[in-house]
């Protein structure tokens, strides 16, 4: 069982994901958290296998809270959810040391095929 | 399955609707207080950049693709704002520009809501944006401009690349050069890796690659060259792959697995070769770059990002706005409306058990006391339900803000919107029901009842008309007040026309000022043709009776020529549950809402006046007071016809005060409200002094009074 950390500002976005990820018996959403701050706090307290991170976000966002996260666990698994007009946001995640990316819109076989490999 | 999935993306739905609806809340009163400020401030631009990029996620996530263009057009806008932090927008064009989106999405919203398919054109919206884009870029020549649009967005990217980004990759660098001695003892390797379809990005997905292999390899080479500053690289590396060309020590199969490791890699070629420096000569060749093949060009590293400096600003707000939020969930309306249908059965229920004729004359100490325990914990249930479904009114008031925003610059005049006693609560049905009849009453009030600029000089009063609306809390009810210091109702005009439409009840000497204003409510007093015939106001005032009506509401007009006019509407706190006197009429019980008594007690004939025309009063404390005897009134037979035999019970409505005569008092009870039953209406029994019925314990049905529509028959 991988246990997931959601973090997105919008409960939307937090809702489709642990919907669709959830219809997979060997993921289990252990937390979710709407914005970086509070992701970053989380996932010192629950220490999820992955994290999906969204990147605009208040207080703090995905790219900083990715970046302290790995601060704390270097080998921190995270899946960065961005939506098209961030590519340069998204290449500083790349190197700030996300697993990879998924775009929105996506589709659910696109959010569990990222799971599955990162 | 199909049916899990159906009910899986409705709930989506919802809750899609629902965040939206409240981003956009909040958009308006952002875009509310720029103009009302005459400012934007950075913030906001932030704030009004984050709502558009979350709305353009979520819409494109639930395929609402208009939705999503629009929005992603305003937030390229705002983006473009944001990065330049541009000091000479023209706020009310971006305000309307703004304005205009939260409109489209609206409309899309309600479509869906209205099962219907969001299919409305964007375009001309976007194109709106678009141009207001352009013009921002260069105010001399839009146009011209327009074209190097994709161009400068480049630049911005260019001249925000991170530092700390620059000192790794400049890291890569060096390492690849430290090893080139070596590389001739190492396998050379070419690979193309083709993308998943629709995994987008494929730019930084190629990137991505190189940064996986780059721990591995000792030299590397990529086509295409340019991944980020070259717009074409991503389609390229859609249609032909992304090729690369590595010098490493590791196996091939280390080498394939790690090039399997990116997201969404599709396919991989991986193979050996000798040698593939005239290939990347010819690549380099071909576009044209002297540059020697890496990440990122140099130039970049000095710069600092003004995007991360100003996200840094926005944190720091945030965090102050964070402390304030609430622990809320949001249920859904229906659930909280069952719920509170229960409570109403348990209700009645109870003294159904606790009142039950079949304990009459027994003792039953213990059995009293859990009765007692029974009712306290039913209150308290009660109360929490009730407080569950009470909202505040404010955001309903607020809306009303954009309402005369639209009509000032309509009609070209200048009022302004004040609002008091937001905090308000009200029951959520009834706050749903208000909003409409809100929105006419303030539009009317715009419309006839505030002068012109002109108009107002000339009558002396401040250019600027003021309209206020306010919740008060008056105990049971709730008080909605709407003034306004526009020309006021004319009397003359109103009569005038009521003759004309046969509405007028009585002569029109006798009628009273507030008697001729209340007639603008009557349906038929005015049409559409006739909108701006008279002074005042009637467009639709009798849809606002109406809606006010449903929830059990009274409207109160009152206006003074030339100084304005004043709207009251009472409405109850809540619907479903009173407290209510029982008095019995022969053999019908009656109930009288208890916050409408003022007292009871048994009348002395001397205290009883008739008048000349048979009317009955009675003098209390040296006051005297209309009777009201109800078996008269509903035409009915009491088993006490005289005065001093029965009970009298005072009670009050407004201004007015009168005594509603009954053969006894039966006792309190709370009762819940049920409302006439739809076939019953057709008699017009809303006019005839009932309000609604309730369930007694005993199963009886009994009348609510309507003590204030009693009161107007007097």
């Amino acid at each position: 069982m991988k246990r997931v950390l959601i973090v997105d500002d919008a409960a939307f976005m937090r809702y489709t994901i642990k919907a669709m990820i959830e219809k997979k018996e060997e993921y289990e959403v252990v937390g979710e958290a709407e914005n970086g701050a509070i992701g970053v706090a989380k996932y010192k307290e629950l220490a999820p296998d992955i994290v999906t991170m969204d990147i605009t976000m208040p207080e703090m966002d995905g790219l900083q809270a990715l970046k302290e996260i790995k601060k704390l666990d270097p080998h921190a698994k995270v899946l960065m959810v961005s939506a098209m007009g961030q590519e340069k946001l998204v290449k500083d995640s790349i190197i700030s040391g996300a697993k990879g990316f998924i775009v929105k819109p996506f589709k659910e076989d696109k959010i569990m095929e990222a799971l599955a490999k990162i | 399955m199909s049916d899990e999935s159906n009910t899986f993306n409705e709930q989506m739905m919802e809750m899609f609707i629902f965040e939206t609806n409240q981003a956009i809340e909040q958009l308006e009163d952002i875009l509310l207080q720029i103009e009302k400020e005459s400012v934007m401030t950075e913030e906001n631009i932030n704030e009004i950049f984050r709502i558009m990029h979350t709305i353009k996620g979520s819409s494109s996530m639930m395929m609402i693709t208009n939705v999503a263009k629009a929005t992603h057009s305003l937030e390229d806008l705002f983006f473009f704002v944001r990065e330049k932090q541009l000091q000479n927008v023209d706020l009310d064009a971006t305000c309307d520009l703004v304005f205009n989106t939260i409109d489209f999405i609206n409309q899309e919203i309600s479509k869906i809501e209205n099962k219907q398919q969001a299919d409305g054109d964007e375009e001309p919206l976007v194109e709106q944006i678009r141009r207001a884009l352009a013009r921002l870029k260069n105010p001399g020549n839009a146009k011209e401009q327009e074209d190097t649009h994709e161009l400068e967005m480049k630049e911005t990217n260019e001249n925000s690349e991170r530092e700390d980004q620059g000192v790794t990759d400049q890291t890569v660098k060096k390492h690849f050069i430290e090893q080139t001695p070596e590389v001739l003892e190492k396998q050379r390797y070419i690979a193309k890796v083709h993308f998943e379809e629709d995994c987008k990005m494929e730019n930084i997905r190629a990137f991505t690659v190189v940064r996986n292999l780059a721990d591995h390899v000792d030299e590397l080479h990529h086509n295409p060259i340019e991944l980020f500053e070259d717009e074409n690289s991503t389609k390229a590396i859609v249609e032909n792959g992304f090729d690369l060309f590595f010098t490493t020590a590791e196996p091939y199969d280390n080498i394939f697995q790690i090039l399997d490791t990116s997201l969404f890699v599709e396919k991989i070629q991986l193979e050996q070769v000798d040698s593939y420096d005239a290939l990347v000569k010819q690549i380099e060749k071909a576009q044209q770059d002297e540059e020697m093949v890496q990440v990122e060009t140099e130039d970049e590293l000095i710069k600092e990002d003004p995007e991360e400096i100003l996200q840094e600003k926005v944190n720091l707000q945030n965090v102050i706005n964070v402390g304030k939020k609430k622990n809320i969930i949001s249920v859904n309306v229906e659930k909280m409306d069952l719920l509170m249908d229960l409570v109403g059965e348990i209700v009645i229920t109870e003294s159904m058990v606790t009142k039950n004729p079949d304990l009459a004359g027994l003792e039953l100490d213990s059995f009293n006391k859990a009765a007692r325990q029974l009712r306290k914990l039913n209150n308290e249930l009660q109360d929490i339900v009730m407080s569950i479904r009470m909202i505040e009114i404010g955001p309903t008031f607020h809306k009303m803000h954009r309402i005369v925003r639209d009509m000032n610059k309509k009609l070209n005049k200048k009022a302004e919107l004040f609002i008091s006693g937001e905090e308000t609560e009200v029951d959520k049905n009834i706050i749903d029901a208000l909003g409409e009849p809100l929105l006419h009453m303030i539009r009317n009030a715009l419309d006839h009842g505030i002068e012109t600029e002109e108009e107002r000089i000339a009558k002396g009063k401040p250019t600027e008309g003021k309209i206020q609306l306010e919740a008060i809390n008056t105990g049971g009810d709730v008080l909605i007040r709407i003034t306004d210091d526009g020309k006021g109702l004319d009397r003359d005009q109103i009569l005038q026309k009521a003759k004309r439409n046969l509405l007028l009840p009585k002569s029109e000497e006798d009628m009273t000022d507030k008697e001729v204003y209340n007639l603008i409510l009557l349906p038929g007093f005015s049409t559409k043709e006739d909108v701006t015939e008279f002074s005042g106001r009637g467009v639709g005032m009798d849809v606002v009776q109406k809606s006010i009506d449903k929830i059990g509401g009274v409207i109160q007009i009152d206006s003074k020529m030339n100084e304005g006019t004043i709207i009251n509407i009472k409405i109850p706190l809540t619907l479903a549950i009173i407290d209510g006197m029982k008095i019995s009429v022969g053999q019908s019980i009656f109930t009288i809402p208890t916050t409408t008594i003022r007292e009871s007690f048994k009348p002395e004939k001397k205290d009883i006046i008739k008048d000349t025309a048979g009317n009955e009063m009675i003098l209390i404390r040296g006051e005297c007071y209309p009777i009201v005897r109800l078996d008269q009134l509903f035409d009915m037979k009491g088993y006490v016809s005289e005065l001093e035999k029965g009970i009298l019970v005072v009670v009050e409505s407004e201004e007015v005060s009168f005594c509603v005569f009954a053969d006894d008092i039966i006792g309190e009870q709370q009762v819940v409200v049920k409302p006439i039953p739809a076939y019953l209406r057709q008699y017009n029994i809303k006019n005839s002094g009932i309000a609604g019925c309730a369930i007694l314990g005993n199963a009886d049905i009994s009348l609510i009074l309507d003590i204030a529509g009693i009161a107007e028959k007097i």
